[in-house]
């Protein structure tokens, strides 16, 4: 019997870790323009991560991860502005905010399946808008402005240490004894509880570590712009983009996040520059045409497809 | 130590609708105990109950002296006893070795390292016939193949007290021949106790040492399977008050 390799680093491990570490070497030489546009795409793919967690992994559709991201900024904010907090510290407390609140929501949402959870994460995430809108400690419906400097390196570095942490959590988790478990309660929740598989406490610790690391992407992103404002943190596109993300590169997938940011922050920046609002548009389409012709996404119909690489992108 | 399931005066009701009225029975490590009862008697709500899928409105289920009648389905299992499905569910992504291995990761047995629980599922496969499916994607198995497989994944998780819900329904005269011949071996290799709901009754009577009927959600006769096949009640359960006189 060929025995399967487990947990010795794939090649598709090395490849988003190579990829990384030159972008790493890279940065202090990019362009301040390209460096941005980087930053930018960066906190894309954590923010895709950070959604593959749940919704790649379990198949539990979130419309909620924009809350986690809003939440993350406004941490950032009031840690900040409010604490006088070094940013690093406020991007910090924000994953912690998003770990919080994924922990509390996920555990009243993630009793509801299929369409209901769908539902429960997307009055969440409309709710949360009005609320923050009244507490007057977060901006009193105006938003923080933020008096810190434009510092591209360090944004750059500090999305490079989420993405790179998150992605080395998703192989720990997707290639161990957990990840079966995982891939058991996407495949029949029922059938997974049946054979001892803890199917609420698996499903609460992923949408907890999706919350910290959509509260990370949220700090770096809020950051980024010196501010967090209310309609903008909790405009639903950020939770549309993230699920257009993760199906179109792979669900569930190691590089499908990744490929799937790409995919959609690259096209959608060079629109916004042409007319906005278009990109949303073309990215609808796309999602609708893959979840029509290729559910797997990109990743997973290269994997069902072509079967000589479907060790490489394990 | 053998282990002893327990189920005593349980009740379960679904709003208005009395689906299981103060069962009891026993299962034994090492014995097959057969349920037998007609359509929408309650058997399958009565494995749901001890397998924890399910809470009792009233009544108890203990292993060992323990109650677990409020413990979640995850726990029972860990526990030691666990439920096949009536109609099969595999992880239709996963091949039949994996499907087993999972069992045994997370089962009673809980292998903490994957290589041991892969080999533990390909153990379970050859003994239930299906080694030469260990590495077909279960999608792709027959109705009966499936229910090996669900089969093999109690057998995996290393239940001492499985709870099997129709296992040997829908299969030709032969396969049934070949399902019987193979339950009775594994058994006797592993040792389990085990409850059996079952329709067909050849299968029933054959596999078990001891049958309980039910009908409404209460036991209505009890014994070894010939006693039971000639108890004028059971016979009026299942084919109506005139066949017990045409019997006498």
């Amino acid at each position: 019997m060929k025995r399967p390799k487990i947990r010795s680093p794939g090649p598709t491990l090395w490849g988003i870790g190579v990829f990384l570490i030159v972008l790493a070497g890279a940065a202090p030489w990019t362009p301040v323009f390209l460096l941005t546009v980087l930053v930018q795409l960066l906190i894309y793919a954590t923010l895709a991560y950070s959604l593959n967690f749940i919704t790649g992994l379990t198949g539990y559709v979130s419309f909620g991860h924009v809350v986690f991201m809003a939440f993350g900024g406004y941490a950032l904010g009031f840690g900040v502005g409010t604490l006088n907090l070094h940013p690093v510290v406020g991007v910090a407390l924000g994953a912690l905010v998003g770990l919080a609140l994924a922990s509390g929501i996920g555990l009243v949402t993630l009793r509801f399946r299929g369409v209901y959870f769908a539902i429960a994460t997307l009055v969440v995430a409309v709710a949360a808008l009005y609320i923050v809108l009244e507490i007057k400690e977060l901006g009193d419906g105006q938003g923080i402005y933020l008096n810190i400097g434009f510092e591209p390196l360090s944004w750059f570095y500090t999305i490079w240490v989420i993405l790179a942490i998150e992605v080395a959590l998703t192989y720990w988790i997707t290639h161990g004894r957990i990840g079966y478990g995982i891939r058991s309660i996407k495949s029949d929740e029922d059938a997974a509880k049946t054979i001892g598989i803890n199917a609420a406490r698996v499903k609460l610790v992923l949408f907890a570590i999706s919350g910290l690391f959509a509260g990370g992407a949220g700090g770096v992103y809020w950051w980024t712009l010196s501010g967090v404002f209310p309609y903008q943190a909790f405009d639903l596109n950020f939770s549309l983009q993230m699920l257009a993300m993760v199906v179109i590169g792979g669900m569930g997938t190691l590089l499908g996040p990744l490929i799937g940011a790409v995919a959609v922050y690259i096209p959608s920046y060079i629109f916004l520059t042409i007319f906005s609002g278009f990109q949303f548009i073309i990215i609808g389409l796309v999602v609708v045409l893959i979840a029509l012709f290729v559910p797997e996404g990109i990743v997973g119909s290269l994997r069902k497809y072509i079967p000589e690489i479907r060790g490489i992108l394990e | 130590m053998t282990r002893l399931l327990q189920v005593s005066e349980v009740h379960k009701y679904f709003g208005g609708v009395r689906a299981v009225q103060g069962m009891s029975l026993n299962v034994r490590e090492g014995q097959v105990l057969g349920l037998i009862g007609p359509n929408g008697s309650g058997k399958s709500t009565l494995l749901n109950l001890i397998a924890g899928v399910e809470k009792p409105t009233k009544g108890a289920i203990s292993l060992d002296a323990q109650r677990i009648d409020r413990w979640p389905a995850h726990r029972v299992v860990e526990l030691g006893i666990a439920k096949t499905h009536q109609i099969p569910k595999p992880f239709l992504a996963m091949t039949c070795r994996e499907n087993v291995a999972v069992a045994a990761m997370f089962g009673s047995n809980k292998q903490k390292d994957l290589r041991e629980a892969l080999g533990t599922a390909g153990r379970v496969l050859a003994l239930v016939g299906l080694e030469d499916k260990a590495d077909v994607i279960s999608s792709n198995l027959t109705v009966q193949e499936r229910k090996r497989l669900e089969f093999a994944r109690v057998l995996g998780t290393g239940a001492r007290i499985l709870l099997l819900d129709e296992i040997f329904a829908g299969l030709s005269p032969e396969e049934l021949r070949d399902a019987i011949a193979l339950f009775m071996k594994v058994q006797e290799e592993v040792g389990f106790g085990a409850l059996v709901v079952e329709h067909v009754m050849r299968a029933v009577l054959t596999v078990s040492e001891h049958v309980v009927v039910i009908e409404e959600g209460m036991k209505i006769a009890e014994g070894t399977p010939r006693e039971v096949v000639e108890n004028p009640a059971v016979i009026e359960a299942y084919l109506g008050a005139e066949a017990t006189h045409a019997s006498t």
